[in-house]
């Protein structure tokens, strides 16, 4: 993760002109054939292809294959150029211009220009498109194209990480006539820039992509056609890759990983990653608004015990900080030991000698809350906490829970920026405070960092931050759960990201092509 | 066959759907609640909620949503899946077809095992034999199709046997051999229980008509067994064994939403349980519709073929 | 009752159930372990001498579990079968007893309810209800109610024509007197047979919706549930899957023999 700490000028040159990334190509041996079929195997359904709607993780690698964005998240979460070649901030950070890649086309064999990317950033900033993109890109007050290959975001507030957010998986380029059709178009057909393009598509079961002739990597992507099949049984997903059905397993799980990793022929993939489960304890209400409380909850859990327990080792303990070593800015913070003996007393110290029993509500969907839940039940007994784990119905758990219980298991991806991190769950307007934290002091140093055009000032203030969130301790994030993929050993150049989001399978080739 | 006899079982079962459809109309009426929520997940922003309830339009009164549904769905308009944005219409049909072979070969494996079975079973009565058959049939009714399906899937497509593909669906116009074998796993895990089923039923049937004076009168007369059996017991024993095997729809349009989705078959079964997950209210309203006119159709059939099999039926 | 052990199913019905019930009796006081103790350090564990069924993935004893879940799966089954049952005799005497337009109506709508297979319309009424244990036992209890109608309206039915019916209407006597001490004594019997295979369905039914996450929730013992959280790792521990299916089983076949050989001893001319 050291790349994480490049100097962001030097990056932007550096890169304008690149077109592979080092440590993905570079990262396999030999010269890369062509032709070929790649499969793929997932569990998740690819219920739409909207590029600007969709939000399952199957549906993500996708379109991260049919379509391209002004700029891609490197797997060490750096800006890269894409669509866009180069992009340079006003002073203040208010207004960015970004320069086009000359000679693209879409699919159909159209010309792309700056009239597509104008288009699809007016459909993201519609409420009425439902992107999810919407929430970090609403400080963009106009996107102006300023000639054929040249686009002005104007920002209504001074905000940094621009290029960053620009690099939404979901802020794809659409083209512009595509966008004057009904939206629901988009969900089945696709008229995009990326390296491969629909040849068939069945949201129960199969989609088979091509190879794009006219994509703008010369000489890419290096198979001839991707096929992503959907097999909604865990145990069967593994039984296809490993009895070499599939070449590509998209996300392995936490109990299967070893198995795969130990087999003949294939590779398994760990990605550090900022995806992280946390325990919500609402501070406006009792008995979490004592931050005794809290902390006593913090040292009740032997959290390298629970990475064991729920992820089996796959993972890192974390110390509540929502912050991970895959960030830019992040700052030390005290380690959290545990110490039931201190939460007891901690306890005792807020009015609970007797200890505290309490309900905590875990959804079922994913598994891993409610593993969470019993685990944590389990290790904070000794600390006088009695828990009674609740895991109740998603739809049931979103309606009457989320936001509004007092105590409850949350599951959340890694974030592009520090700054989306902190307004996704823990600023006061943050898109879903539901820890009602509500700290002016953290809500000022948020803004502030988000504005500052300056690396250590930044840093400066960030780590402030960051101190100031394990102090309060809103939420208990006890780990840091790794990205898990797989592929056979004639697949060469398959990668996975912290993110989850971005999967470059134009770099990918096949030994036996 | 008697038209009045007929007319009448297609009066009833069209009322039948009539209540079906009611009944299945007033459960998705009580869930839309959370619909919404549920399309979007846990990354809805409440503008975005608001437009998608704006979207569905559920402000209407219930008969008036009721009655334009049918009328619709009469005209062939199934409407548009509110997850995967495709017309219900094709997405059924096509799910139903899935389903239909995957059903058809499970019930063949089921006549061909079963039958045969139930027959020895009834031949060998109170042996060793029909001791393990009758033993095998309890167990069969005894397992969930989830723990046949886990079980045969770690005995025969285990990674490093790879017998059998384990899981997975490949189009019957691509391949029709790939079609073929990644049937079977399902097809078997489904005919187990209905073997076991149909296998008792036949015995308990063949033992009565083979003690009936009718068959000994046949064996007095001095035909040889095969002919006794094959012509004159099994035809008596299979009008009863017929209405078992239309029941057993029932249990094999059940077995199948959970077949299909430990092997990823993309049929109705596992149609239905992603609707009902992410509350995909046209789809869950039509799949439920069409899988209990499936049932009601296999029950006409099997009244008309009981019919024809034994007169005294049609003026019941 | 005697007559029951001298048929080899009913025996055999009988030994399981007298096992099972035992579990779910003794289970809690005679399970070597908490069935929710963690031992990170013996996860996955097969079989032995101190663990007889092995550890669950996270190092629970499978075997106390089992005995802690016997109880909640009787529970359920027995549970929801008994709802269903007197829902459906409550709905189907009155049906027989009333007759009419009323019959018709019930009949048509019951004929209507049984067209939905019995899986499917379980799972549309716990996605109504909103899964967990609770709901789930509803649901199946819902499902099982048009089919227990219909068969206590036809055993009232067959009753209604015997001769101590007609003689009682003969006598003058009320219609609620007549249906509840002449008809609804003599229809038990089949209705008592009929309920005991349906725990068996019941059980199978709670342990499905458990497998699809909509019955009994974790940290729940039901074996359903069991089986789910455990397939991840049947390759590792077999046991983990095996067990909990064994019992599921066992049970299933427990109360289904014992229905069988109870059905001959109501009725020695029936068939099977």
């Amino acid at each position: 993760m050291t790349n994480a700490h490049l100097n962001r000028r030097h990056v932007l040159a550096g890169l304008a002109s690149a077109a592979s990334l080092p440590g993905i190509v570079q990262a396999q041996t030999g010269t890369p054939r062509k032709g070929g079929t790649l499969k793929v195997s997932h569990s998740t359904r690819i219920a739409q292809l909207n590029v600007l709607q969709l939000s399952g993780p199957s549906e993500y690698l996708a379109v991260d294959m049919i379509y391209s964005g002004l700029v891609r998240l490197s797997p060490t979460m750096v800006p890269t150029p894409e669509l866009a070649t180069e992009w340079t901030p006003n002073n203040d950070a208010t207004s960015f211009v970004f320069k086009l890649r000359p000679g693209v086309t879409f699919h159909d064999g159209t010309a792309f220009s700056s009239a597509d990317v104008v288009a699809t950033f007016k459909a993201i900033l519609d409420v009425a498109t439902k992107s999810p993109a919407r929430a970090v890109l609403d400080m963009i007050g106009d996107i102006v194209a300023v000639d054929a290959l040249t686009v002005r975001f104007d920002l209504k507030v001074p905000y940094a990480d621009l290029p960053v957010s620009v690099a939404h998986a979901n802020a794809r380029i659409v083209s512009a006539a595509a966008l004057k059709q009904p939206l629901t178009l988009l969900d089945t057909t696709a008229n995009g820039t990326g390296p491969f393009k629909i040849e068939s598509f069945d949201s129960s079961r199969f989609l088979k992509l091509v190879r794009h002739p006219g994509y703008y990597r010369p000489g890419q992507p290096y198979v001839d056609v991707v096929e992503m099949y959907l097999f909604p049984d865990l145990a069967a997903e593994a039984a296809n890759y490993l009895s070499g059905a599939m070449d590509v397993m998209l996300e392995v799980q936490q109990a299967d990983f070893k198995r795969i990793a130990s087999a003949p022929n294939s590779n398994a993939l760990r990605i550090p990653s900022g995806r992280f489960v946390n325990v919500v304890m609402r501070m406006d209400q009792k008995p979490f608004d004592d931050v005794r409380v809290r902390t006593a909850m913090a040292y009740a859990i032997d959290r390298p015990t629970l990475v064991d327990l729920v992820l089996e080792g796959l993972g890192r303990p974390a110390k509540d900080n929502v912050i991970s070593p895959g960030y830019r800015f992040l700052a030390d913070t005290p380690d959290v030991s545990y110490d039931p003996a201190r939460a007891k007393r901690l306890l005792a110290e807020a009015g609970y000698p007797q200890g505290l029993k309490i309900p905590l509500v875990c959804s079922n969907r994913p598994a891993i809350r409610s593993q969470v839940g019993i685990a944590i039940k389990s290790m904070a007994q000794p600390a006088g906490f009695d828990i009674d784990v609740q895991t109740i119905p998603h739809d049931t758990y979103l309606a009457n829970v989320w936001r509004k219980g007092n105590f409850y298991v949350g599951f959340w991806g890694m974030q592009a920026t520090e700054d989306a991190a902190f307004t996704l769950l823990f600023t006061t307007t943050a898109a879903f405070a539901d820890t009602a934290w509500n700290n002016k002091e953290f809500d000022a140093l948020v803004e502030k960092g988000r504005s500052s055009p300056d690396e250590g000032e930044r840093r400066r203030i960030y780590a402030e931050a960051q101190a100031l969130m394990v102090r309060d301790r809103p939420s208990i994030i006890p780990f840091f759960q790794d990205v898990l993929t797989a592929s056979r050993s004639v697949v060469k150049g398959w990668s996975a990201h912290p993110l989850s989001r971005t999967f470059y399978v134009e770099n990918v080739w096949l030994e036996r092509a | 066959m008697n038209a009045a006899y007929l007319g009448r079982r297609l009066a009833s079962m069209m009322l039948v759907l009539v209540i079906v459809s009611l009944t299945v109309f007033a459960i998705t009426l009580i869930l839309p609640g959370n619909a919404a929520v549920m399309i979007l997940g846990e990354y809805a922003t409440p503008d975005q909620l608001r437009v998608l309830e704006l979207e569905l339009g559920l402000d209407r009164p219930w008969h008036v949503q009721y009655l334009g549904w049918m009328g619709k769905l009469l005209a062939g308009d199934w409407g548009a899946s509110m997850r995967l944005s495709v017309p219900v219409g094709g997405l059924i049909t096509e799910a139903l077809w899935r389903s239909a072979a995957l059903a058809a070969a499970a019930l063949a494996m089921v006549m061909v095992v079963a039958i045969p079975l139930g027959i020895v079973a009834a031949l060998k009565r109170g042996t060793w034999v029909d001791l393990a058959i009758s033993f095998f049939a309890y167990l069969g009714t005894a397992v969930p199709e989830f723990v046949t399906a886990t079980l045969l899937l770690i005995f025969f497509a285990a990674p490093d046997r790879g017998w059998f593909p384990a899981g997975g669906f490949v189009p019957a116009a691509e391949n029709r051999l790939l079609f073929l074998y990644h049937m079977c796993l399902p097809a078997a895990t489904l005919s187990l229980i209905l073997t076991a089923h149909i296998a008792r039923q036949v015995r308990s049937e063949m033992s009565d008509v083979l003690a009936s004076d009718y068959v000994r009168a046949a064996r007095l007369k001095g035909l040889p067994e095969r002919t006794v059996v094959l012509r004159h017991a099994l035809r008596n024993a299979m009008a009863p064994a017929v209405a078992v095997i239309s029941l057993d729809v029932g249990y094999l349009l059940g077995g199948i939403i959970v077949v299909e989705e430990v092997f990823a078959w993309p049929g109705l079964g596992r149609l239905i349980i992603y609707a009902l997950q992410n509350r995909d209210l046209p789809v869950i309203q039509a799949a439920t519709l069409v899988l209990a006119t499936v049932y009601a159709l296999s029950n006409l059939v099997s009244d008309l073929v009981i019919a024809a099999l034994d007169p005294r039926v049609r003026y019941a | 009752m005697l007559d029951i052990w001298r048929h080899p199913t009913g025996l055999i019905g009988s030994c399981l159930l007298a096992l099972v019930l035992g579990a779910a009796v003794f289970g809690a006081v005679l399970a070597p372990y908490d069935p929710q103790l963690f031992q990170p350090l013996a996860r996955l564990q097969g079989p032995s001498a101190g663990h007889w069924l092995g550890t669950d993935q996270f190092g629970r004893d499978i075997l106390s579990r089992i005995l802690h879940g016997a109880r909640a799966t009787i529970a359920f089954g027995v549970g929801a079968t008994l709802l269903g049952v007197v829902a459906g005799a409550v709905i189907g005497v009155t049906a027989g007893v009333v007759g009419t337009w009323v019959d018709s109506l019930i009949m048509r709508t019951i004929d209507g309810l049984l067209a939905v297979p019995d899986l499917l319309f379980t799972l549309l009424i716990v996605t109504v209800l909103g899964g967990g244990t609770g709901h789930a036992m509803l649901a199946v209890a819902v499902a099982f109610t048009p089919g227990m109608a219909r068969i206590s309206r036809s055993a009232v039915l067959s009753i209604r024509t015997r001769e101590f019916v007609q003689a009682a209407t003969a006598r003058g006597e009320s219609r609620i007197y007549i249906m509840a001490a002449e008809v609804l004594p003599n229809s038990v019997g089949p209705l008592i047979v009929e309920a005991t295979i349906r725990v068996s369905f019941a059980v199978l039914l709670g342990a499905t919706l458990g497998f699809l996450g909509l019955g009994a929730q974790p940290p729940s013992t039901e074996w359903g549930l069991m089986i789910a959280e455990a397939r991840q790792f049947m390759f590792r521990n077999p046991w983990c899957v095996a067990a909990p299916g064994i019992a599921i089983a066992m049970t299933a076949m427990g109360f289904n023999l014992f229905g069988d050989a109870l059905r001959d001893v109501f009725d020695p001319r029936g068939r099977r």
